[in-house]
């Protein structure tokens, strides 16, 4: 560890002045399978997200955003490429970046509480602490009543909000959603987009988050990085207004508002040519 | 339809139909019993006991010892040696299991010799268990693990071969150790397809066990049928065959009614 940060340090091509982004992904491929024979899910991409910033990865489905995730979360090894958490290799996943699956992905034999506490536990966090911080986030996230349910007892919606209590409760530095309303009824997504509006905007997470729908990528981002059909190369990164009325309210108001239709224009312009030229 | 309306007014439940078909089969085996034996004497009485005459052998030899032992005696050797054998199969079986499926060049590297052995029938290892032990506990015990350890062992690898690498990306991401996510994540979410093992080895090695009982020992349900057959004694027979079968039924079902207790997340899931 220390060793490669020496080495990036003397190789001084491009620290920048200001600080380093939050999560760096730099010029990330994937290949499955054998370099030139495999699936080539992603392309020389680079993403960073700067601290509290909120970066939507939009794309066509199979453009290899999802890979893009889990290589940032470090689940998967890039094939060329690194991934750096404050400018330092990012190395195995863990706490400091949180991950919110599309499958929720909450383990069935636990209840919802034990869900909730199991990072706590694999990390060490006193017993008092895990209760506290358990208890905050079941008001957060409105679960205080299911405390006791297990996973298969709740609706899909319900099991989203525990796994991104889940997230949350490990205080991450970095919180990386892929597609997390993908599975969702449309009722459901738009309480748990809002939610997850509001939860920045209050606590100023620096997120990376990974869908499909041009909506949310332009109601949740400060930027939408486009991404081309497989293999997923960035295609465009499009600079959003931050602190804009339409962004804090409803997604329904904010879908009528002149410039959120203008950007939904553009960006679903860029991603249709990613469709259609198939 | 019309079953829909009835479950709604409380009439049958898909449960309480189960016990009610299962009812109405064993009856009509006894009735059908009865008329062959007792009523029209279809059967003679040395080839096919009547029903009463088994009953009162029954009560006979829960009074009286039958080659050294009452009924509760044999029934007692019996569950003993069935005990060891199905727990060591399992102590052993399921971190086998669990160790094949975590290490796939393992597996491939002992799935031929185990493959080979799955194919050996438990009784092949008669001679060579009373070689080993004499003629002790340890000889059945030892027919009942090898009955049992196979189906332990490929459904505990099954099992844990199917856990979805999506749990176990979650919990890398909450920091868990491999250890931890064994423990916490895979075995609970293996723990069905174990149990499954654990159902199926119980049946096999209680059958196997009176097989071994049948030639080697002088105590349990196999040697009280074979005494039976040396004494020419067709009731005794009966009694330690429906015995048998009413016992396999009985822990099979304690052991079901366990599952409710060891997994309680199942009873929401199916």
């Amino acid at each position: 560890m220390e060793q490669s940060a020496g080495k990036m340090a003397s190789g001084t091509t491009d620290p920048a002045p200001e600080a380093p982004a939050k999560l760096e992904l730099r010029n990330i491929s994937k290949w499955f399978g054998p370099e030139g024979e495999g699936v080539h899910a992603v392309d020389d991409c680079s993403i960073e997200v700067k601290k509290g910033e909120f970066i939507v990865v939009v794309g066509p489905s199979g453009c290899g955003k999802s890979t893009l995730m889990t290589v940032g979360a470090g689940l998967e090894e890039p094939t060329h490429g690194e991934v750096l958490v404050d400018g330092k290799p990012a190395g195995p996943p863990g706490p400091t970046r949180s991950v919110v699956f599309q499958k929720f992905a909450l383990f069935p034999s636990e209840t919802v509480e034990q869900n909730i506490k199991f990072g706590l536990q694999m990390t060490g966090v006193s017993a008092a602490e895990q209760e506290a911080r358990l208890a905050e986030q079941l008001k957060i996230m409105g679960l205080e009543q299911f405390r006791k349910s297990y996973p298969s007892e709740l609706s899909g919606g319900m099991q989203q909000r525990v796994a991104i209590a889940r997230a949350l409760v490990m205080q991450p530095e970095i919180l990386l959603m892929d597609e997390p309303f993908g599975a969702l009824d449309a009722q459901t997504r738009t309480i748990l987009q809002e939610e997850v509006q509001r939860l920045h905007r209050e606590k100023h997470y620096t997120v990376l988050f990974i869908t499909h729908s041009v909506e949310e990528a332009v109601y949740l981002g400060d930027r939408v990085v486009v991404m081309t059909r497989r293999p997923g190369r960035i295609k465009r990164v499009i600079e959003l207004p931050r602190d804009v009325a339409w962004k804090t309210g409803d997604i329904e108001l904010a879908s009528e508002h002149p410039e959120f239709i203008e950007f939904r224009r553009e960006i679903w312009g860029l991603v249709r040519e990613e469709i259609v030229s198939i | 339809m019309i079953e829909k309306r009835l479950e709604r007014m409380g009439v049958m439940t898909d449960r309480g139909k189960a016990t009610a078909y299962g009812i109405f089969s064993l009856s009509l085996l006894l009735i059908l019993w009865i008329c062959a034996t007792s009523l029209f004497q279809w059967i003679e009485p040395r080839v096919l006991p009547s029903p009463t005459r088994v009953i009162g052998q029954f009560a006979w030899i829960l009074t009286e010892p039958f080659s050294g032992l009452r009924l509760p005696g044999h029934i007692l050797s019996s569950l003993e040696r069935w005990g060891w054998g199905v727990l060591t199969a399992g102590l052993i079986g399921i971190p086998v299991g669990v160790f094949f499926a975590w290490n796939p060049w393992f597996r491939t590297f002992v799935n031929p010799v185990f493959e080979l052995i799955h194919f050996i029938p438990p009784f092949a290892y008669i001679p060579l268990a009373v070689l080993w032990f004499g003629a002790s506990t340890a000889t059945q015990a030892m027919v009942v693990f090898v009955a049992a350890f196979p189906s332990i062992v490929i459904n505990s690898q099954l099992g844990v071969a199917q856990v979805e690498k999506i749990y176990i990306d979650a919990a890398r991401v909450l920091g868990a150790s491999q250890l931890r996510t064994l423990w916490r994540v895979i075995l609970p979410a293996a723990a069905p397809s174990i149990y499954t093992g654990l159902r199926i080895a119980i049946s096999n090695g209680w059958m196997a066990l009176v097989g071994a009982e049948l030639v080697v020992g002088k105590v349990g349900l196999g040697f009280m049928i074979a005494q039976g057959q040396e004494n020419a004694s067709v009731a005794t027979i009966f009694v330690g065959i429906i015995t048998i079968g009413c016992l396999g039924v009985l822990i099979d079902t304690l052991v079901q009614r366990t599952e409710r207790f060891v997994l309680p997340w199942r009873k929401v899931a199916s």
